[in-house]
C-alpha cells in the first residue's frame, strides 16, 4: 500500500527545468532516501511536495489526497511534516518550547481556553511538556532543554528540529540531511532515532549524503539527477546500478 | 475646464513633493532593505533651519537654503552613523522600522525644544504674485517645487546610473554580501545613501515651505505620504516611486476639489488599499525573488530568558502589595497619573502580544484607542447607555476595524501591515477631525461621565484606581496564560520563521489575525478608559502621535516581555508629570530612548529588571 504517489511531477524555475517527470510511490512504513549529486533536485522535490512553491504540473498524492495547491500549512496539518536543509529552529525560544511548538497543530485546547487558563489546557501542557522532555532525552537534549535553542551546536539543533517534527506526530515525515554537520556518534544514534520512528508506523523519506547511512537504513532509494529520476530501487540494486555508479558513486568512489 | 487645469497643476505640485519623499525613501530602502519613517523628519529640519537662516539671521535665500542642506545632511549622518548603520548588523527589519520611529521622534522633540510648538511659514522665493497663463493662475512655488524636483531627480538618475558611486550603491542594493566580497565598503555606502537620503529630503522640504505651514509634527505628516506613496509606486524602483508620488499627489488634489477634503486622506488611503490587494509589490515591481526555503542571515539576536517561577510569583507578589497600598502613599496628581499608566498599559499588553510575540509592527493603535473612547463616549453621552454595553459596543468597533484592516494586510509579507496601520491610525484621525457632530471636532468631545458600573459610582482617583488596578491584573494574568501555551509559541515561531511555523501546520494568517483583532479590543477598551478618566476626549490624545508613544514605550520597557512595557509607560507617563520644565524635553527623550533601546537594550528596561532576578535552570 503505498501513502505518497508522485506522478509526472515538474518544476522549472525559468529556463532551468529542477525536477521534470519524476514518478514513484512511497510505501506506507518504510523508509525512503532521496539520493543525488548536489543540485539534483533532492530538496526541490522537497518543496514542491509540502507546497513551499507550486509545481508546474503532476501530482502529488498523499493517502489519495492532491496535494498539489494546498498550503504549507494545510499540508501539515495532513500529517506531512519536513524538516529543513540548515536547522531552522526558533530563536528566541527555548529547546523545550521548540520542541512544543511542534505540537501546535494537534492541540485540543484552542486559545479561549489558553487565556482562561483552564484547568484541562494547563494539564495538556503539562502533558506535552512531558512528552517533549522524553523525546529530547532520547537525543541527549533533555538537560538542555531550558537553554535557548540558538546555543545549541549546529548537530544539535538538526536533531532538535527531528525532535520538534516528531512532536508533531507525522504520518509523513520529510527530513531534509539530517545527518549534515552530525559527528559519527550522533549519526549513528540518528539511524537508530530513524529505525525507532520507522517503527512506530511513521513514513519517512531522507534526502541524505551520507551514503553508509542510506544504504543501511532505506528500504527504498531514489537516485535523482538534473531533476530526473535515474533509478529507484531497494539499497544492494542501486549501489549495483552502473548509471547511478556513473551519475553518483562512481565519482565518489574516484 | 480651466478648473480642472488648476486643480491638477495643484496635483503635479503635491505629487513632487510626495515624489521627492518617495526617492529618499526608496533611496534607503534599495540600499538597506528598510523603510526609514524619519524621512519626513529631514524636510521639517531643513525647513525650520532655512527659517531661522534667512528670517532671524537675514541670509539671501540660495545661501541660507544651501547651508540648511549641509546643516541637514550633517544631521542625517550623525543619526546615520550613530543609530541607523550600527543597527543594520543587529536588528530585524521590524525592530530597524521601530528604531527609525524613534528617529523620527527625536528629531520631532528635537524641533520642539528649539523651535516650539507653533507653526512657521517661509516667504515664497519668487515673491506672492502667481503668474498668470492663459486663464491659469500658476504660483512661483509651484514651479520651483516641480523644477527642483525634476532637477533631483535626473541628478539621482545620472549619479546611479553613470558613477562608479552609483554602481557600488546598486550592487549594495542587489546583494551586499557580494558587494563585500568584491571590495565594495558597505556600511560607507549606507551611510552615503541615509544621509543622501536626508539632504533630498531637506531639498524637498525647503521649496515645500512657504506653501505650507511648519510645525514640528510636519515631518511626521510627510513621512506617511511619502511612505504611502513609495508603497503605491513599488519601493524598490526609482521610476515607481516617482510615479506613486504623482499619482498620490493628483488624487489628493482632485480628491479634495470633487469629493470633499475630509475625505481625500480617506481616498488617498483607499488607493494604497487597492493597491496593497491588487499588487502588493506596488505598480512598478522592481527586485529579485529569494528563495524561502533558505532563511534569511539570522539577524534576531534577542536573548531568551525565563524568570525561574518562585521569583516570579514573589515579585508579582510584591508588586502588587505595593500598588494594593499606592492610593494611600501617592498625592492626587501621581495617583492620576499612575491611573493613565496603567490605562495606557491595558492597550500595550495587546500591543506586546502582536509586536513582541507576533512580530507584527503596528504604528496604529491610538486608532483604536479612539475607535473605543470614542464610540462608549458617544454612546454614554448623547444615548445615555451604560457603560459597560457602550464599552462592550466600542470594542466590538475596534474588531470590526481590526478584522477588516487585517483582512487586507495579512496576507501581505513584510512591512505593509506596519504600513496599513500607520494609514489606518491616520484615517481615524481624519474622521476624529471631521464627523465634528458626534466627536465634536478638534476641540474635542466634552461632558464625558466618569466610569459607573452597577451603580457604583467609580469616579474617585482611588476607586478609579482599584478598578483599573484589577483589570490590568486580569487582562495580564489571561494574556500571560495564552502566551505560555501554544498560542504564544504559535506567535513567537511565526515571528521569527514563518515558513519553518507553516510546515509545522500553524495557520500563520489565522494567528497574525487573532492577536491583531485582541490587540484591538485592548486598545479601545484602554480608549475608553481613558476618556472616562479625563472626561474629555481629542482628536490629540488618540491620534498617530500617541499611537508612536506606544511604541516607544513598548520597546523602551522591554518587547516580547509583558511586563516590560509597564515600566516604559511608567517612564513616559509619570516623569513628565514629577518634574513639571523637562516636559518640552518629553519628545526628544522618548525618541533617544526608543531608538537607543532598539539597538542597545533589545528587552528595554525589563531586561536590566531580569538581571537582577535569578534564572530558571533545568527543568
Amino acid at each position: 500500500m503505498s501513502t505518497l504517489e508522485i506522478r509526472n511531477l515538474k518544476k522549472s524555475f525559468g529556463g532551468l527545468l529542477a525536477t521534470q517527470d519524476v514518478s514513484f510511490n512511497v510505501a506506507s512504513h518504510s523508509l525512503t532516501a532521496l539520493i543525488g549529486p548536489n543540485g539534483a533536485g533532492k530538496t526541490t522535490l522537497f518543496n514542491l511536495i509540502t507546497n513551499l512553491f507550486p509545481s508546474d504540473s503532476g501530482s502529488v498524492k498523499f493517502d489519495g489526497v492532491e496535494l498539489r495547491g494546498l498550503s504549507p500549512s494545510a499540508i501539515a496539518r495532513l500529517g506531512v511534516i519536513r524538516t529543513f536543509q540548515t536547522a531552522r529552529v526558533f530563536p528566541g525560544m527555548t529547546v523545550l518550547e521548540n520542541a512544543l511548538a511542534g505540537r501546535h497543530r494537534l492541540l485540543r485546547h484552542g486559545i479561549a481556553s489558553q487565556f482562561l487558563w483552564l484547568p484541562g489546557q494547563r494539564r495538556e501542557e503539562r502533558q506535552l511538556a512531558e512528552r517533549a522532555m522524553a523525546l529530547l532525552d532520547l537525543v541527549g537534549l533533555a538537560d538542555q532543554a531550558q537553554r535557548p535553542a540558538t546555543d545549541l551546536p549546529m548537530g544539535a539543533q538538526k536533531l532538535l528540529e527531528v525532535i520538534r517534527a516528531l512532536m508533531a506526530q507525522p504520518r509523513l515525515l520529510l527530513l531534509d540531511e539530517p545527518a549534515a554537520g552530525l559527528n559519527d556518534t550522533e549519526t549513528a544514534e540518528l539511524a537508530a532515532l530513524l529505525r525507532a520512528i520507522q517503527a512506530c508506523g511513521v513514513t519517512v523519506m531522507v534526502v541524505e549524503h551520507n551514503m553508509s547511512l542510506v544504504m543501511t537504513i532505506a528500504d527504498q532509494v531514489i537516485v535523482l539527477e538534473a531533476g530526473r529520476m535515474i533509478a529507484s530501487g531497494p539499497p544492494a540494486e542501486i549501489q549495483a546500478n552502473q548509471r547511478v555508479i556513473a551519475a553518483y558513486l562512481g565519482q565518489e568512489a574516484a | 475646464m480651466n478648473s480642472f487645469i488648476q486643480i491638477f497643476l495643484g496635483g503635479v505640485l503635491q505629487g513632487s513633493i510626495y515624489a521627492l519623499l518617495a526617492l529618499g525613501f526608496s533611496l534607503v530602502f534599495r540600499v538597506t532593505g528598510v523603510i526609514n519613517l524619519a524621512q519626513g523628519a529631514f524636510c521639517t529640519l531643513g525647513a525650520l533651519i532655512t527659517y531661522s537662516l534667512q528670517v532671524e539671521a537675514h541670509l539671501p535665500v540660495p545661501l541660507a537654503a544651501s547651508l540648511a542642506v549641509v546643516i541637514t545632511t550633517l544631521l542625517a549622518g550623525i543619526a546615520g552613523s550613530v543609530l541607523f548603520v550600527p543597527g543594520l548588523t543587529r536588528l530585524t527589519n521590524s525592530n530597524m522600522l521601530m528604531m527609525t520611529a524613534g528617529m523620527l521622534t527625536l528629531f520631532e522633540g528635537l524641533v520642539l525644544v528649539v523651535w516650539g510648538s507653533q507653526p512657521y511659514a517661509l516667504p515664497p522665493f519668487s515673491g506672492e504674485r502667481p503668474w498668470r497663463l492663459g486663464g491659469i493662475l500658476v504660483q512661483t512655488q509651484g514651479v520651483w517645487v516641480i523644477g527642483v524636483a525634476i532637477l533631483v531627480i535626473i541628478g539621482l538618475g545620472w549619479m546611479l546610473m553613470k558613477t562608479r558611486l552609483g554602481q557600488a550603491l546598486r550592487a549594495c542594493a542587489e546583494n551586499p554580501m557580494a558587494a563585500r566580497l568584491t571590495g565594495v565598503d558597505v556600511p560607507r555606502l549606507q551611510l552615503f545613501a541615509f544621509a543622501l537620503a536626508g539632504a533630498i529630503g531637506a531639498v524637498a522640504g525647503i521649496v515645500v515651505a512657504p506653501a505650507i505651514a511648519l510645525e514640528f509634527d510636519t515631518g511626521r505628516l510627510l513621512t506617511i505620504s511619502g511612505f504611502i506613496a513609495v508603497a503605491i509606486g513599488g519601493i524598490a524602483s526609482f521610476p515607481g516611486a516617482i510615479a506613486g508620488g504623482l499619482l498620490l499627489g493628483l488624487v489628493n488634489q482632485l480628491g479634495t476639489a470633487y469629493v470633499s477634503s475630509l475625505f481625500s486622506n480617506a481616498l488617498s488611503l483607499g488607493l494604497l488599499l487597492l493597491v496593497l490587494i491588487v499588487r502588493p509589490a506596488g505598480l512598478i515591481r522592481a527586485g529579485v525573488v529569494r528563495r524561502s526555503d533558505v532563511r534569511d542571515e539570522a539577524r534576531v539576536w534577542q536573548h531568551v530568558t525565563r524568570i525561574s517561577a518562585k521569583a516570579a510569583w514573589r515579585v508579582a507578589a510584591l508588586a502588587l502589595l505595593v500598588a494594593l497600598c499606592a492610593p494611600y502613599v501617592l498625592s492626587n496628581g501621581l495617583l492620576s497619573a499612575l491611573i493613565i499608566t496603567l490605562i495606557l498599559y491595558v492597550a500595550l499588553i495587546g500591543q506586546d502580544m502582536l509586536m513582541g510575540y507576533a512580530g507584527q509592527i503596528s504604528l496604529g493603535q491610538a486608532g483604536f484607542m479612539a475607535l473605543g473612547g470614542y464610540t462608549s463616549s458617544y454612546l454614554i453621552t448623547a444615548q445615555e447607555w451604560q457603560a459597560l454595553p457602550a464599552i462592550g459596543m466600542g470594542m466590538l468597533f475596534a474588531l470590526a476595524a481590526a478584522l477588516v484592516l487585517a483582512g487586507v494586510t495579512l496576507r501581505l509579507r513584510g512591512l505593509y501591515m506596519a504600513l496599513a496601520t500607520l494609514a489606518f491610525g491616520l484615517l481615524i484621525d481624519s474622521c476624529t477631525v471631521g464627523f465634528d457632530d458626534i466627536t465634536g471636532g478638534p476641540s474635542g468631545m466634552v461632558g464625558i461621565p466618569g466610569l459607573e458600573l452597577f451603580g457604583l459610582d467609580l469616579d474617585t482617583p482611588a476607586r478609579m484606581y482599584y478598578t483599573v488596578l484589577a483589570l490590568v491584573v486580569i487582562v495580564l494574568i489571561s494574556v500571560a496564560g495564552a502566551m505560555r501555551s501554544g498560542f504564544g509559541r504559535a506567535l513567537q515561531a511565526i515571528r521569527t520563521d514563518p515558513l519553518a511555523a507553516a510546515a509545522l501546520g500553524v495557520n500563520v494568517v489565522g494567528c497574525k489575525m487573532v492577536a491583531f483583532a485582541i490587540s484591538a479590543m485592548l486598545a479601545a477598551l484602554s480608549g475608553s478608559l481613558y476618556a472616562f478618566q479625563f472626561h474629555f476626549l481629542a482628536p490629540e490624545m488618540v491620534g498617530a502621535p500617541r499611537s508612536l508613544e506606544l511604541v516607544s514605550m513598548l520597546v523602551i520597557g522591554g518587547e516580547g516581555t509583558l511586563i516590560g512595557p509597564l515600566f516604559g509607560a511608567a517612564l513616559i507617563t509619570i516623569l513628565p508629570t514629577l518634574f513639571q520644565p523637562l516636559a518640552i524635553y518629553k519628545t526628544l527623550a522618548s525618541g533617544a530612548l526608543l531608538a537607543g533601546c532598539a539597538l542597545y537594550l533589545p528587552q528595554g528596561m525589563f531586561g536590566i529588571a531580569l538581571r537582577l532576578l535569578p534564572r530558571r535552570t533545568g527543568a
